[in-house]
């Protein structure tokens, strides 16, 4: 995919201020692209070797070395359940290491994440109906729709990484 | 190497010097505000712990000018002396006296003589004048004219130690990884390196563990009073003796037992010991004997609390734990005396008044298993009835390093603090029996039961395990036999792989929640390796017997 540069056209051809741009680190969950914030992010890496964590619900995978910090590394495409049947993470997959307000997760993907730049005003809130319908719905910045059709899912990581959402048991606390 | 005695008194000196520098800047305070309160507060805990210093170095004088100021400034501070005509003079004369004595203790040299200053201090307290000679009148600026002077010892926050701590501890682990390539790369000059860095940062770590040693003492010398305030409040006598002041340990340590220790000493004169009538009647001597000491086995440090009282009453304790639910009447009757003394130490068991009266033992001693679990401690219990009980406290020495045993599971590793692990085990399916459900051995003639630790770690829920069966058991069996609380678990592990010292690293948010690990550790290898709790193994493996 081609990255969007500020040059693509405006939606609104008389502003001529430059518009605010976001950065995001984009990455494919399932069929659809997600993006989190760039200043979220402290590094993307491949997947370090991951130790299983007894006792954790299944979308920790365990827990990995990240040049000496010990980092929970969790799976969101079981957490949010959208891993296509049939399709197993990749032996060699990626790590998003996200920071959250104490600590560091990391996010394990298939794909290899990339940057990407649009202008703040391409993402749009969360239309309303999605809100609360399913566990993911709820960690959504917005929904960036790109000119050339395709939509970004933009995370709000401060909201998808606190302690009791990441040790949420299932079955144990019930969803709100 | 400086003795002991060296080491004390350059402490002593540093403090005191300390002291003496605020005395001076807290009297110029008071003497612009003679009602300056929180300076009048100040000096007088000034002087109160410098009476305390002195007297403990044994310095006579020097703690009596301190403890006459101290009365002094308690006088002023009640509003029944003011700070202010002759009394200021003397208060100046006996603030430099001070001084002086302390320079003197210092410098080796007797300690000038006093008896004129105390005597004008005592007329003070009595409230008469004192009697001023003119040396007194005739201030020298000595004071101005004496060199400055700075100390050799720097104070430093703990928390910068803890800091220098855990950077020497991830220092450790990258040495282990770099030795390991190295040994992997075959590189001569690598390998030379490596050792060399090695050895550099074993000498570090083993420097920034021994700053952070305090003597056991610290803590010890707060007990005398304690002993004769409880004793007093329970009119019994007791003497205390002491011994192991010198045991070296971490500082931390020794500030997490504190609670736990002045538990015991507590419990031991409140509960172990008798009255003296008791203990007349039964043929002891009047005083009973308490005894605190310290000492070292191999790298652990011991601290026994032991009292001559009336002992725990087992018999007691057993029904108690019937009572409670804790065991069953047929269970509790098998169990031999150490593991019902266990029961002593179950959080709530001993809040019952009724235990406390019968057995003498156990108010909140859950606490003291609390503060052990926190350190990776352990606690013996020693108890004969009439004759005294003895609680010994095994601490290891220092926090950072642990000395632990690797297993695998899985083949996943995972490290069990030395100070936990029994003995290890190669059982035959013969040497294993079917107990209610349970794998038992037995070991020292003791039945141990037996649990594989992947079943333990693995299997989800809280339901109990399924009933264990000999039939997919192959060959001999890795046991590695833990300890907690005089309770004895059999871990059936795939392999033992070495014993190790590893540093402990806590586990990182969300993760700390899991009571099963008390932490993680990286080995050579750059393998990431889980540090076993053996106290919530032993809960985990209780909650779910089938």
């Amino acid at each position: 995919m081609a990255e969007i540069e500020i040059a693509s056209p405006a939606p609104k051809a008389e502003r001529a201020k430059p518009a605010e741009l976001v950065q995001l680190i984009v990455f494919r969950l399932g069929d659809e692209d997600y993006g989190i914030r760039i200043e979220q992010v402290k590094e993307v890496t491949v997947t370090p070797e991951v130790a299983r964590m007894p006792k954790t619900p299944p979308f920790i995978k365990g827990i990995a070395n990240l040049r000496g910090d010990i980092i929970a590394i969790i799976d969101l495409e079981e957490r949010f359940r959208l891993r296509p049947a049939g399709r197993p993470l990749p032996e060699r997959s990626y790590t998003v290491a996200v920071e959250a307000a104490d600590y560091t997760l990391g996010l394990m993907v298939r794909e290899v994440p990339r940057p990407f730049t649009l202008p703040l005003s391409q993402i749009e809130p969360p239309p309303e109906f999605v809100q609360d319908s399913s566990t993911r719905d709820k960690y959504l910045e917005g929904i960036a729709k790109l000119p050339e059709g395709g939509i970004i899912i933009v995370l709000d990581m401060r909201k998808l990484l606190t302690p009791s959402e990441v040790m949420r048991l299932p079955g144990k606390v019930a969803s709100s | 190497m400086k003795t002991r005695d060296q080491e004390y008194r350059e402490l002593f000196m540093a403090e005191a010097l300390e002291y003496y520098d605020s005395m001076s800047r807290h009297l110029s305070e008071l003497e612009r505000n003679p009602d300056a309160g929180p300076a009048l507060n100040e000096l007088f805990r000034l002087m109160h712990n410098l009476k305390a210093n002195a007297r403990a170095m044994g310095f006579t004088d020097l703690g009596e000018v301190a403890h006459h100021l101290e009365t002094l400034f308690g006088l002023i501070r009640d509003r029944e002396r003011t700070f202010s005509g002759s009394l200021i003079q003397v208060v100046f004369t006996g603030v430099d006296a001070l001084g002086n004595m302390i320079r003197a203790v210092g410098a080796n040299q007797p300690l000038p003589d006093v008896a004129t200053l105390l005597e004008n201090l005592d007329r003070l307290v009595r409230g008469e004048e004192p009697v001023l000679d003119d040396e007194d009148l005739v201030e020298t600026d000595e004071e101005a004219g004496r060199k400055m002077e700075l100390s050799d010892l720097v104070y430093i926050q703990v928390k910068k130690l803890d800091n220098l701590l855990n950077l020497v501890g991830e220092l450790v682990i990258d040495r282990d990884r770099i030795m390991t390539l190295a040994q992997e790369i075959d590189n001569p000059a690598l390998l030379a390196t490596a050792q060399h860095l090695f050895r550099i940062s074993d000498d570090l770590q083993y420097s920034v563990m021994d700053a952070r040693l305090v003597g056991v003492g610290v803590l010890l010398n707060k007990f005398p009073r304690v002993v004769r305030d409880v004793a007093a409040a329970e009119e019994k006598q007791v003497e205390l003796m002491m011994s192991g002041q010198d045991v070296q340990i971490d500082r931390n340590i020794l500030q997490i037992i504190t609670d736990a220790l002045l538990h015991l000493v507590r419990n031991a004169v409140s509960h172990g010991l008798e009255t003296t009538q008791e203990r007349l009647a039964s043929g002891k001597p009047a005083v009973g004997q308490l005894t605190l000491s310290a000492l070292t086995e191999r790298d652990d440090v011991l601290i026994q609390v032991r009292d001559d009282g009336r002992g725990i009453d087992t018999e007691a304790v057993r029904r108690k734990a019937i009572d409670r639910g804790l065991t069953t009447a047929k269970a509790a009757a098998k169990l031999d005396e150490h593991a019902i003394w266990a029961f002593l130490f179950e959080p709530g068991f001993s809040m019952a008044q009724q235990v406390t009266d019968i057995s003498g033992r156990g108010v909140g001693l859950d606490v003291v298993k609390l503060a052990l679990d926190s350190l990776g401690g352990q606690l013996r219990v020693e108890s004969e009835m009439g004759a005294g009980t003895t609680f010994t406290l095994v601490l290891p020495t220092s926090i950072a390093v642990k000395g632990a045993l690797l297993v695998e599971v899985d083949e996943r590793p995972y490290a069990v603090p030395l100070l936990h692990t029994e003995t290890v085990l190669a059982l035959h399916p013969g040497q294993i029996s079917v107990v209610g459900g349970v794998l038992v051995t037995h070991f020292h003639e003791q039945a141990v039961p037996l649990v594989p630790l992947r079943q333990l770690l693995f299997d989800e829920g809280d339901e109990p395990l399924p009933p264990a069966t000999k039939t997919d058991m192959n060959g001999p069996q890795h046991v590695l036999v833990v300890n907690y609380n005089n309770r004895r678990l059999g871990l059936v592990v795939d392999r033992f792989m070495r014993q190790q010292n590893i540093v402990i690293k806590p586990l990182s948010k969300p993760l700390d929640t899991i009571d099963l690990f008390g932490g993680v550790t990286l080995l050579g290898s750059g393998q990431v390796c889980l540090v076993l709790d053996v106290p919530a193994l032993n809960r985990l493996f209780l909650n779910k017997r089938p």
